[in-house]
């Protein structure tokens, strides 16, 4: 299964009604068959830029993050049921990116044009393109007679 | 022709590396690797082994001009390719979820430690 991250924005409220609004997106991912993995208060601040949802514009916001399974097919209805909800105002759901080992190239970019590999590949292809040159086949490397 | 061939003496017929060999056994070994080479650069991400995230909006931050909220390319931050590409896939997803902002650093951000001089891009640029 794959995992996936959802990022609520939440409008700032009390507890009691944070509690039912938290319940109720939590309930929308189990009606799906899904796992809940992880959910996260990453707090309430002020959000980078308004926003204006349902009519009413958003300066503050409580963030949220749930770390989920659910069936791939089930995610734009879960999207569109948030986007219907007036207590969300931002939702976002991506994949869980997974910490991937990999070969640091900057050397090798930082060298001269003509010595990188990406370079050097172009002027392969660019090869390709020119014209067949007729051989002698004379087993010389250079033309006998005169030109 | 045949019969001349065979009768050169065996030992005449040594190649000149050999007998470079046999002159003098201090000779220098021209196969070894280059011994001035330099270390292998390394991009700051990867010699710190730091993954990007969308939610480490403070490391993305220093990626973003100050001024107009754009990301800086890299010729300036001095990242490799695949950095450079992950960082800046993350820092759209970021500012979609609404937690970075676009148009400007965010003013907490302001004082952070410059990873890169901005003044000094590895190639000029066309602003
Ligand atoms: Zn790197």
């Amino acid at each position: 299964m794959i995992h996936y991250e959802l990022m609520l924005l939440l409008r700032v409220m009390p507890k009691t009604e944070l509690k039912t609004v938290l319940k109720r997106t939590a309930n929308m991912i189990f009606e799906k068959g899904g796992i809940i993995r992880k959910l996260e208060n990453l707090g309430t601040r002020d959000m980078p830029y308004k926003t204006s949802v349902h009519g009413v514009v958003y300066n503050k916001a409580s963030y949220f993050l749930y770390e989920f399974n659910v069936p791939p097919t089930s995610i734009d209805q879960l999207l569109d049921e948030y986007g219907r909800d007036i207590d969300i105002i931002r939702r976002r759901i991506y994949k869980k990116i997974e910490p991937e080992q990999f070969e640091c190239t900057l050397d090798d970019e930082l060298k001269p044009p003509p010595y990188r590999k990406d370079v050097l590949a172009l002027v392969e292809q660019s090869k390709k393109g020119d014209k067949p040159k007729f051989k002698y086949n004379t087993g010389l490397d250079y033309y006998p007679f005169q030109k | 022709m045949n019969s001349l061939l065979r009768r050169v003496p065996s030992y005449s017929i040594i190649s000149n590396n050999s007998l470079r060999k046999l002159c003098s056994t201090d000779a220098p070994d021209f196969n070894m690797e280059n011994p001035f080479e330099k270390d292998k650069q390394q991009c700051i991400l990867c010699k710190q082994n730091i993954q990007v995230d969308y939610k480490n909006v403070r490391l993305l931050s220093q990626f973003q001009s100050p001024y107009t909220g754009r990301i800086y390319g890299k010729h300036i931050t001095g990242l490799c390719a695949k950095q450079q590409d992950k960082l800046e896939k993350e820092i759209v997803k970021a500012q979609s979820a609404g937690l970075m902002a676009t148009y400007l650093k965010e003013p907490v951000f302001l004082q952070d430690p410059e990873l890169f001089d901005v003044e000094k891009p590895l190639r000029p640029h066309r602003f």
